[in-house]
C-alpha cells in the first residue's frame, strides 16, 4: 500500500515559497509600524532613508517618504505574488504557481537592484554586499524552483521505527541537558542584567570597571551611582572607553575606566 | 515573453548598473549634491600608507588601474546588454563572459590586495561578490536549454484580485509612512531632553534621525535649562549600552552645582 507522504522535493519547494511569502510580509509589516514598539524593534526605515537622502543634499522628507513608498510598493507587490504562488502550489495549480512565482521573483529582482544602485549613489559597501547577496538568492531560488520541479526524484521522508525512537529519545535527552543548562544560567547569573559592579582600583584616580555581557545603561548608571556614593571625596573628570583592539578577542565584555580627581 | 529572456535581463541590468555606477563613483571622488559614494582615493592612500609606500602616486596609480578595468567591465556588460536588446544571442553570451572574465581578474586583484593589506573583511566581500559573478554567468549560461518556457500570468480574475489588494495595501501602507514620517521628522532639528539618572548625571536617549546638530541644541538647551549646573564632562555611550537596535546614541552629561554664590552673583 502506497503510504501518504510529500515527496522530499515538494517540500523544498513549499519551503522557499514560504521563505520568500513570510520575508516580504514581515519587511512590509516592518514599513506598517514604522518605529519601536512592544513586541516589535524592527528598523527605523524612515530614519535611514532620510540620512541618505540628506547625506546627498536632499533634505526635504517628501523624497524620503516618496522613495519609501516605492520600495513598499514594490516589496507588496512581490508579497502578493509569492503568497499567490503558494496558494496555487497548494491547490496543484503548479504552472499557475510557477507564473505567480516568477512575477513574485521579478519584483524582487527590481527591488534590490534599485537598492544597489542606492548603495552605490550613498556609498554604503556593507548594504550593496548585502544586496548583491539577496539578488543572489533570490536567482537562486528561482533556479532550485525549476529544477526540482522536473526532477524525478521520488524520497520520501519515511523514517523507520527504530531510528525514529532513536533520534527521538537522543533528542529529548539533549533538549533536557541543554534547557537545565539554560534555566540554571538565567536563575544564577540574570541579575548581571541590572546590578552595579565594583570599580576596581588599578592606579593614582583610576578605576577600572569590566561589565559582564549582560549590562546595559542601567547597569552603567547603578555603577556610577555606586561609584559616587562610596567615593564622595572624588570627581569623575573622564570616562575611557577601552576599544575594541585592546580587548581580549570575545572574551571582554565593555571595559571602561573612571578617571577622577579630588574635590577641593 | 520567455521566462529565461527575462532572468538573464535581470542578471544584465544589475551588473551593467553595477559597473557602471563603480566608474561613476571613481569620476566623481568626493560628496556632492545627489552623490555620496565611497572615497576610494583616501582608502588607496591609507592603504598604501600601511604598506610604507607614502607617496600618494602609488595610491594614485593603482586607483588609476583598477578604475580602468572596471571602465572595460563596464564596456562589456553594456556591449552584451545592447546585443541582448538587439536579440542576437550568441554576440549577447560572447560579450556576457568577456564580462564575467574581466569582473573576475578584478575581484581576484581585489582579494590578493586584501591578503596583501590584512583587510579579512574585505577579503570576505571580494570572495562573496566573486562567487555571485561566477554563480551568474553559470545560471545566464545553462538556464537557456531548459528554460524555453513563455510567462503567462495574464490578466485573470486572480492577477485583478491581486493587484487590487496590492494596491490597498501599498495605499494603506503609504498612509501609514507618511504619518510616521510626519511625526518623528521634527526629530532632525529637535534638542533631546535628558533625565536625571544619578545625581548630577543626566541621561540623553538620542533618536535615530538625530546629527550633530541636535547634538548642539540638546547641550546649550540643557545649559539654558540649568543654569545652576556646570558640565564637568559628556560621555557617549558606547553600542554595548544599547538596548540591541532600539537607542540610535546614548549620552551621558556628568555636572555639578556650580558654586552658589558665585552663581546669585552672576
Amino acid at each position: 500500500m502506497k503510504k501518504n507522504t510529500i515527496p522530499t522535493n515538494q517540500l523544498i519547494r513549499y519551503a522557499i515559497l514560504v521563505y520568500w511569502s513570510i520575508f516580504w510580509l514581515f519587511n512590509i509589516v516592518d514599513k506598517f509600524i514604522g518605529g519601536s514598539h512592544f513586541l516589535w524593534v524592527g528598523r527605523d526605515r524612515f530614519a535611514q532613508f532620510q540620512r541618505f537622502f540628506a547625506s546627498a543634499g536632499i533634505d526635504s522628507p517628501f523624497i524620503a517618504d516618496f522613495a519609501l513608498v516605492v520600495a513598499a510598493g514594490l516589496e507588496i507587490f512581490a508579497f502578493v505574488f509569492f503568497t499567490g504562488a503558494l496558494i496555487h502550489y497548494f491547490k496543484n495549480r503548479f504552472d499557475a504557481a510557477r507564473s505567480w512565482f516568477l512575477a513574485g521573483i521579478c519584483f524582487t529582482l527590481i527591488t534590490f537592484t534599485i537598492f544597489s544602485i542606492g548603495d552605490h549613489v550613498f556609498g554604503d559597501r556593507f548594504e550593496l554586499l548585502e544586496h548583491t547577496l539577496f539578488w543572489f538568492l533570490t536567482l537562486f531560488s528561482w533556479v532550485v524552483f525549476i529544477r526540482l520541479e522536473r526532477s524525478t526524484s521520488s524520497d520520501e521522508l519515511v523514517i523507520k521505527k527504530k531510528q525514529l525512537i532513536t533520534a527521538s529519545v537522543l533528542s529529548v535527552m539533549l533538549v533536557v541537558v541543554t534547557s537545565i543548562s539554560i534555566f540554571n544560567y538565567n536563575t544564577n547569573f540574570f541579575s548581571r542584567r541590572t546590578d552595579a559592579i565594583e570599580a576596581q582600583k588599578v592606579g593614582d584616580n583610576i578605576y577600572k570597571v569590566s561589565f559582564p555581557f549582560l549590562g546595559g545603561s542601567t547597569v552603567f548608571e547603578k555603577t556610577i551611582d555606586k561609584f559616587k556614593k562610596e567615593n564622595p571625596s572624588k570627581k569623575i573628570n573622564h570616562i575611557y572607553t577601552v576599544p575594541n583592539e585592546l580587548r581580549l578577542k570575545k572574551a571582554d565584555a565593555l571595559i571602561f575606566y573612571i578617571v577622577t580627581e579630588d574635590k577641593e | 515573453m520567455k521566462e529565461k529572456t527575462i532572468i538573464r535581463f535581470s542578471i544584465l541590468i544589475f551588473w551593467t548598473f553595477f559597473w557602471g555606477l563603480s566608474v561613476l563613483d571613481k569620476i566623481i571622488p568626493d560628496v556632492h549634491n545627489l552623490w555620496v559614494g565611497k572615497d576610494f582615493f583616501a582608502l588607496f592612500v591609507k592603504f598604501f600608507g600601511s604598506l610604507g609606500l607614502k607617496n600618494p602616486i602609488f595610491a594614485t596609480m593603482a586607483l588609476a588601474s583598477v578604475s580602468a578595468l572596471e571602465v572595460v567591465n563596464f564596456v562589456f556588460y553594456l556591449l552584451s546588454l545592447v546585443n541582448f536588446a538587439k536579440g542576437n544571442k550568441s554576440l549577447t553570451e560572447k560579450w556576457f563572459f568577456r564580462a564575467v572574465f574581466s569582473s573576475l581578474t578584478l575581484f581576484s586583484l581585489f582579494s590578493i590586495a586584501d591578503q596583501v593589506f590584512g583587510d579579512r573583511f574585505q577579503l570576505l566581500e571580494h570572495g562573496l561578490f566573486w562567487l555571485i559573478l561566477i554563480a551568474s554567468w553559470i545560471l545566464f549560461k545553462y538556464i537557456s536549454d531548459s528554460d524555453e518556457k513563455s510567462f503567462s500570468l495574464g490578466f485573470s480574475k486572480d492577477v485583478k484580485i491581486a493587484v487590487i489588494i496590492g494596491i490597498c495595501i501599498t495605499a494603506i501602507t503609504s498612509i501609514s509612512i507618511m504619518n510616521f514620517s510626519n511625526k518623528t521628522f521634527s526629530n532632525v532639528d529637535t534638542p533631546v531632553s535628558g533625565k536625571e539618572v544619578v545625581d548630577g548625571v543626566y541621561k540623553f536617549d538620542f533618536p535615530f534621525l538625530a546629527d550633530k546638530l541636535v547634538w548642539e541644541k540638546t547641550i546649550n538647551n540643557f545649559k539654558k535649562d540649568h543654569p545652576e549646573l556646570r558640565i564637568n564632562y559628556i560621555y557617549t555611550g558606547p553600542s554595548e549600552l544599547n538596548s540591541k537596535k532600539k537607542t540610535h546614541m546614548l549620552l551621558y552629561v556628568f555636572t555639578e552645582k556650580r558654586d552658589i554664590i558665585q552663581f546669585k552673583e552672576k
